[in-house]
Formats: C-alpha cells, sequence, structure tokens
C-alpha cells in the first residue's frame, strides 16, 4: 500500500466525464449475479420513477377521483383537459412569467459576475488575490440562514420588501461563491500564452475577456448557467421571505401556496398535479439537454487543489 | 475599449502592464467584492448584533444582552423541541444519506447494461424543483388516498398515517429527503471513479474477498470525501426548511418544528404576529455555532478515519 497515487479528491470529478470503467468483474459467467443487478436496478428505477408516474395519474384523473379509497393506480377515465384547466386555475402563466423573469436575470447577474472575478483571481497579477480568493472560497462554508434577517431588514429599510430585487441584485455581485471559484480553476487550466498572444495583438483585459475566454470557458460558464437556473427556479425560502403580494410570487412559493394547510378548502389536487409536472419540465428538459456540459462543468471541480 | 486596449499594448508589451493589470483585476474582480462586503460581511456582524437586542423591525432595536439567549435556553417551552426535533432530523438523516448514496454508487459504479438509466433516474430527483416533489410526497403519504398506504396494503404490510403521527412525522421527512439521494451518490461516484483500478486488481490477485477490498481499499481512498459529505450533509440537514414548513408545518405537536422553522416562524411569519427579529437572531446564531462546531470537530477527527497520502512513513 506504499505506492498509493494521488489524493482522491484531487482526481475526483475528471473521472465523471469518463463513462464507467472501473471495477470490472466478469459478468456473463454469473447469471444469478447478473439477475441480482437486474432486480436491484429496476427496485432502483421503480423508486425514483413510480412517484413521478403517480403524479401524471393524479394529474389526469378527475377532482373526486383522487380521493377514492381505495385509489386506483390508473385513472377510470383520463381527463386531458386537466392539464388546460388546471394551470389556469393556478395562475400558472402569471407564475411563470414571474419566474422566468427572476430566473433569466439571476442566471445573467451570477454568471457574469462570476466568471469576471474568475478571470481576475486566475489571470491578471494584482496585490491581495490570494486573501480575496481565500475569502470568498471560506464563504461557501457559511449557512446562508446568518443573513437572513438583516439582508430582510436591510431590503425592507431600502424599500425592496415585496419586490424582485432581492432575488435578482445579489447575484449581479458575484451572487455565488461557488461560481466564482469554478470560473477561477476554468481559467487556470488555459494557457498563458494565449492572453500573451492576444496582448501582442493589442487586445485589452475586456476584450481579451470577452472575445478569448468566454468561448473557450464555454462549459464552465453554461455549466453555471444550469446550476444558477436551477437554484433561482427551485428556490422557495428566498421569495416566501421577500414577497408579499401574491402576484409577485414565482412559481415556487405559489405552488406551495395551493397546498398549505392555511389556503382554506382542500386543494384540487388533479388540477394541481397537471400544472406541478409543468413547473418541474423546464429544469427536467434543462438537465438532459446539457446533461453533457454539465458533467463537463463538474469535472473541474476536481482538478482544482493542485494549482 | 478596442482603441485603449490597442494603444495600451503598443506603448509597451505586457511586461510593463503590471500597474493595468491591476487597474483591470480591481475592476472585473470589483461587482463580487462589494457583494462579499454587503451580503456576506455586513449580514454576519448586523445578525451577531440583533442577536443582543430586542427588536420588531418597526422600533429601534434595544440591546438586551444575553437576554434572547436566556430567554431560549429557560423559558421558551418550543425551544427543547425544536433543538431536538433539528437533531433527530440529522441523526436520521445524515447516515442513511451517506449509506444509500455509498451504496448506490458502488452499484452504479459497475459495468452492465443499462447502468447509465440507473444513474440518470437515481440523479432525476435533485433537479426538479424542490417545491414541486415535496408536494408530490405531501400526496403520496396521504394516509387514506396516498400511494404509499395504497401499497403497504396490496403487500399486506403495516400501513402508517405518516405525516400526520407525532412519531411517523420525522421518519417521513427523511423519507422525502432520501428521494433526493442521488446528490450524494453523484459525488461517491466521482470518487469512486477516482481510485486507481490498479489497487482492485492488484487485492484480486492477493485473493482479497469483497469485505476486504470495501474496508481497505475502497473505504480508504473515498475517505476525503466521506469526510466533504459529512459536512456538507449535516450542514445542510441542519438548515432544512423546505420539507417541515410544505409537509407539516412543524406539527404535529413540535415533531418537525426544526430551528429552521422556528427562526422563520419568530421572523417572518405574516400570521399577525409581531415579528422578534432580534430573538429570531439569536436561534440562528444557535444554530450557526452548532454548524461550526460540526464542521470543526468533524475537520478536527478526520485524520482518525481519512486517509492522506501525505502522512509520513
Amino acid at each position: 500500500m506504499t505506492t498509493l497515487p494521488t489524493d482522491p479528491a484531487e482526481t475526483v470529478a475528471p473521472a465523471l466525464t469518463r463513462t464507467v470503467d472501473r471495477p470490472r468483474r466478469s459478468t456473463g459467467k454469473r447469471p444469478l449475479r447478473v439477475t441480482t443487478w437486474y432486480a436491484t436496478a429496476l427496485f432502483i428505477c421503480a423508486v425514483m420513477i413510480v412517484p413521478l408516474l403517480w403524479m401524471i395519474t393524479i394529474g389526469l384523473k378527475s377532482r373526486n377521483a383522487v380521493f377514492e379509497v381505495p385509489p386506483r393506480l390508473l385513472p377510470h377515465e383520463f381527463h386531458w383537459q386537466n392539464f388546460l384547466d388546471g394551470p389556469k386555475a393556478i395562475h400558472f402563466p402569471r407564475l411563470l412569467l414571474n419566474s422566468t423573469i427572476i430566473t433569466v436575470l439571476s442566471v445573467l447577474g451570477g454568471v457574469m459576475t462570476a466568471m469576471m472575478a474568475g478571470y481576475a483571481l486566475a489571470r491578471l497579477r494584482f496585490p491581495g488575490r490570494k486573501v480575496w480568493f481565500y475569502l470568498f472560497v471560506g464563504s461557501m462554508l457559511l449557512p446562508g440562514v446568518v443573513g437572513l434577517i438583516p439582508l430582510f431588514q436591510m431590503y425592507k429599510s431600502i424599500g425592496w420588501y415585496d419586490t424582485w430585487l432581492p432575488l435578482i441584485v445579489p447575484a449581479f455581485f458575484g451572487g455565488n461563491p461557488l461560481f466564482i471559484f469554478l470560473a477561477r480553476q476554468y481559467f487556470l487550466a488555459i494557457p498563458y500564452s494565449i492572453d500573451e498572444a492576444a496582448k501582442i495583438d493589442g487586445a485589452g483585459h475586456l476584450r481579451i475577456f470577452v472575445s478569448v475566454m468566454l468561448p473557450l470557458t464555454r462549459p464552465a460558464w453554461i455549466t453555471m448557467a444550469i446550476l444558477a437556473f436551477q437554484a433561482s427556479w427551485n428556490d422557495f425560502l428566498n421569495p416566501l421571505v421577500y414577497l408579499y403580494s401574491a402576484g409577485k410570487w414565482p412559481l415556487s412559493v405559489g405552488m406551495a401556496q395551493f397546498v398549505s394547510p392555511f389556503a382554506g378548502q382542500t386543494p384540487n389536487w388533479s388540477y394541481y398535479m397537471a400544472t406541478n409536472l409543468l413547473y418541474m419540465l423546464p429544469p427536467l428538459i434543462l438537465f438532459f439537454a446539457a446533461q453533457r456540459y454539465f458533467i463537463q462543468g463538474l469535472g473541474s471541480l476536481g482538478s482544482t487543489t493542485q494549482k | 475599449m478596442n482603441r485603449d486596449g490597442r494603444s495600451r499594448g503598443g506603448r509597451g508589451g505586457f511586461s510593463r502592464n503590471a500597474g493595468s493589470d491591476v487597474k483591470a483585476a480591481y475592476l472585473f474582480i470589483a461587482p463580487a467584492i462589494i457583494g462579499f462586503t454587503v451580503f456576506v460581511v455586513y449580514p454576519l456582524v448586523r445578525s451577531f448584533y440583533l442577536s443582543l437586542t430586542k427588536y420588531n423591525g418597526l422600533t429601534d432595536p434595544v440591546f438586551v444582552g444575553l437576554g434572547n439567549f436566556r430567554r431560549l435556553f429557560t423559558v421558551d417551552p418550543a425551544f427543547w423541541p425544536s433543538l431536538r426535533a433539528t437533531g433527530y432530523l440529522v441523526v436520521l438523516y445524515v447516515p442513511l444519506s451517506l449509506a444509500l448514496g455509498l451504496a448506490l454508487a458502488m452499484f452504479c459504479n459497475q459495468r452492465f447494461a443499462g447502468v447509465r438509466i440507473v444513474r440518470t433516474l437515481a440523479y432525476l430527483p435533485v433537479v426538479l424543483p424542490a417545491v414541486a416533489t415535496i408536494t408530490l410526497w405531501k400526496f403520496i403519504l396521504n394516509p387514506q388516498v396516498g400511494l404509499a398506504n395504497t401499497i403497504l396494503d396490496k403487500l399486506h404490510l403495516p400501513t402508517s398515517l405518516w405525516l400526520q403521527s407525532p412519531s411517523m412525522s420525522m421518519p417521513s421527512i427523511v423519507i422525502v429527503m432520501l428521494w433526493g439521494v442521488g446528490g450524494t451518490m453523484i459525488i461517491f461516484l466521482a470518487a469512486l471513479q477516482a481510485v486507481p483500478t490498479e489497487l482492485y486488481e492488484a487485492a484480486r490477485v492477493d485473493g482479497a474477498g469483497p469485505y476486504a477490498v470495501f474496508f481497505r481499499i475502497t473505504l480508504p481512498m473515498i475517505s476525503p470525501i466521506m469526510l466533504l459529505q459529512v459536512i456538507l450533509q449535516t450542514t445542510a440537514a441542519l438548515q432544512t426548511f423546505n420539507q417541515p414548513k410544505i409537509l407539516t408545518g412543524g406539527g404535529p405537536g413540535f415533531s418537525t418544528n426544526v430551528l429552521m422553522l422556528s427562526i422563520y416562524n419568530n421572523g417572518f411569519s405574516n400570521l399577525g404576529r409581531i415579528p422578534q427579529l432580534g430573538y429570531a437572531s439569536a436561534q440562528v446564531w444557535v444554530l450557526f455555532i452548532v454548524i461550526i462546531a460540526v464542521i470543526a470537530l468533524t475537520a478536527k477527527f478526520s485524520s482518525l478515519w481519512t486517509y492522506s497520502d501525505n502522512t509520513p512513513d
């Protein structure tokens, strides 16, 4: 055991980009093993997928059929209309618009400012660059709850309570330290001869950043954009705290409200589940569409500690 | 910018550009520095000050020293139950999440047709919005018409009141959280794939059994990631909010009234109560200190059980 290679933490994530090729064991010769594997695999898949199928089933049932005892696993008759009526009843279009505006802006701000900070930290020499790097990385460990009350008060005192600003503006100020970290790691991996060449050609830093670095770091900022999208689209606590008027709610708060114990009457679960599916759809599509970038980007997280 | 950059380049190449580098660097990093000051440092200091005051958000904060903390630990009937609920959640969730996540990762690290499908499906719940999945589970765990009891009933197993039963409410919340175990899995999977194949080959040559391989190679090799996971999962579990807020509202009784929910209710709830922001800040600081302690203790004792090739031999 003396010839163990480098610390696994250092090489962890690049491995994600690889397809599975590890502990290889002979499979074909052991039918029992194969059967056990597939039985387990089937079980795992079922646990993950059945709740979602159940959601679709409810979305297709009539309002009253949902409350049948014992419940039917398949709807008696299919109410496709729920997918049109449900969203209307739940003010889905309004909530969707709100969510979209908040998410698009905070993705834009978060990715842009993190990339800028990462560029400075990785490729420019300036006094204090180590200090700022450690401060940003250290702030990743700080639990979000600590800022909750003072920030709430701060926003309230400058008139931002019940507006979208608290959900958007912080993103334009390097909102997520993880992104700064990720950006820096990516920039470190780019050969310095590239910007030297650009400088000889007469490009300034802004020029180098926009025309040379951004195309080279595509996987990094696409990954960040996906993560930022999910964080904003899925966020529940912040909009819940900062938004009072129902007309300004994003989908997360609006959807939760319909099943809240304080909402009054029993929610129309068929409408709700049909709409819930629509709420899930954008992150779902994004996940499947951008899997490649997502995994590449995570890969850079691991190759980090050496530098 | 174009002209500016060109003239600068023309003047003297990049070796003499140290000064403009500094200026550019601070322009690039300025948003992040402002953000760090305004959204991290200021709230940290301010929240500590507020924890020592009586403050309703309308009139000025009144300094009360450690009064909030005294009230928390000695007077408030809801504080100890909320601390207990939080502890219970952590003790139940963290080990299960790590064990299941690792098991799932080891399962998905094998070479079989269809393994990518399993991996993708296991990770799927992580990408879905928390509110969407939690409300879905609220309905699944409905005792009368939910899927959970329907399946248990069909299998002739005992059913449960789930979220409505004081003894099952917290385990139910943990079940809902564990549905997202794919997040833990994906990190373990990356760690497992980084373990050099030679080690497994050497072990096989030496005739090591699966248990020896697991405990003497796999576990030591991924122990730094395990450490990271313990810290991440514990701090995340300590700050659990969405599940109890949406599933139970803290009930029945105080059984799921975790600290975060209590902080939210004291500080923000619009149920006609006066917000107690100073008091809620004191609770925040209790939670914060617990989190720091967890991180410090885990890091301190990590050398006992994590493998590192830096150790001199």
